[in-house]
């Protein structure tokens, strides 16, 4: 089992005040900014936002489930550069994450990195945790 | 209202087991940060995980619903922490799961009572998007208290 932890502070009012990410347990990344404005507005002046924060969960836990079934499939990556970008409708909630996979993997064909793609976009546990996202796809390709 | 799109992206050297990877916020540049598996499972060594970023983001996201809701109510905050706690662990027949996200907030909300924050907090939780995806696949608990600052 592994916890982790992160705290938030808030000041003001939700569209005038402003928050921070203070820190996180592993201390690996705060203070973060965070604004109402860098949240829902296109351009997010340079903050983060729930919504980038699980897009880089979801990269981050992609790119080790891949990694990790390759390996066992006995045809480990040289790398792989994964983006994830979720899109996010107030209101509504987040209805869709987008994972894109370029793959260095030598003695790997096209399909096969394809089917390895799909069944780690299937199955790491944050894709699981966002089980009620309407949509969540994957696009793959070797250099 | 419109669509938001935020992007993130991943490097990943070398296998899961003996390499590692760095996010970055792609849309914002506002953090790159170093993620192993060992950081993910083990011995955290000041690397970041998926984990620990989803608590940010259920942090970030029920903090700004809290306050949202007690302005709605009348009673905007002055200022809120909020601790979040993902856990993720072994699931017998399904493998690795989230299994839990843990929310405990503490605000100063001038003029509030217990009963204005009971409400707002139960509100806040219904309308955080994070909140409401993460429960159909996991437990969310919330719990909030006033602290020094309220008349």
């Amino acid at each position: 089992m592994a916890d982790r932890t992160a705290h938030v502070t808030w000041s003001g009012s939700l569209m005038e005040g402003s928050g921070t990410i203070t820190s996180v347990e592993s201390g690996a990344f705060g203070p973060l900014d965070v604004t109402w404005a860098a949240r829902a507005e296109d351009d997010a002046a340079g903050l983060t936002s729930p919504e980038e924060l699980i897009a880089a969960a979801h990269a981050a836990c992609f790119s080790m489930a891949l990694s990790h079934g390759l390996a066992q499939a006995g045809t480990p990556p040289d790398k792989l550069d994964v983006d994830a970008t979720l899109t996010f409708v107030p209101g509504t909630g987040i209805t869709k994450v987008a994972l894109t996979v370029h793959g260095e993997v030598p003695g790997l064909d096209a399909a096969a990195f394809v089917e390895a793609a799909e069944t780690a976009k299937d199955n790491c546990p944050v894709s699981k945790a966002l089980a009620a996202v309407p949509e969540i796809t994957v696009e793959a390709s070797l250099a | 209202v419109p669509r938001i799109v935020r992007e993130a992206e991943i490097d990943w050297e070398g296998t899961t087991a003996r390499g590692s990877g760095v996010v970055r916020a792609a849309s914002t540049g506002s953090f790159e940060l170093s993620a192993t598996i060992a950081s993910r499972i083990e011995v955290i060594e000041g690397k970041t995980s998926p984990e620990e970023l989803l608590a940010a983001a259920h942090a970030t996201c029920f903090v700004t619903s809290l306050g949202s809701e007690l302005a709605r109510l009348g009673n905007p905050p002055e200022h809120m922490h909020v601790r979040c706690t993902i856990t993720m662990d072994e699931v017998e027949g399904a493998g690795h799961q989230i299994v839990s996200s843990d929310i405990a907030a503490r605000a100063v909300v001038p003029g509030a009572d217990e009963a204005t924050l009971a409400a707002a907090t139960e509100a806040a939780d219904a309308g955080c998007p994070f909140s409401a995806l993460i429960r159909a696949t996991a437990t969310v608990s919330v719990e909030a208290v006033l602290e020094g600052g309220n008349s």
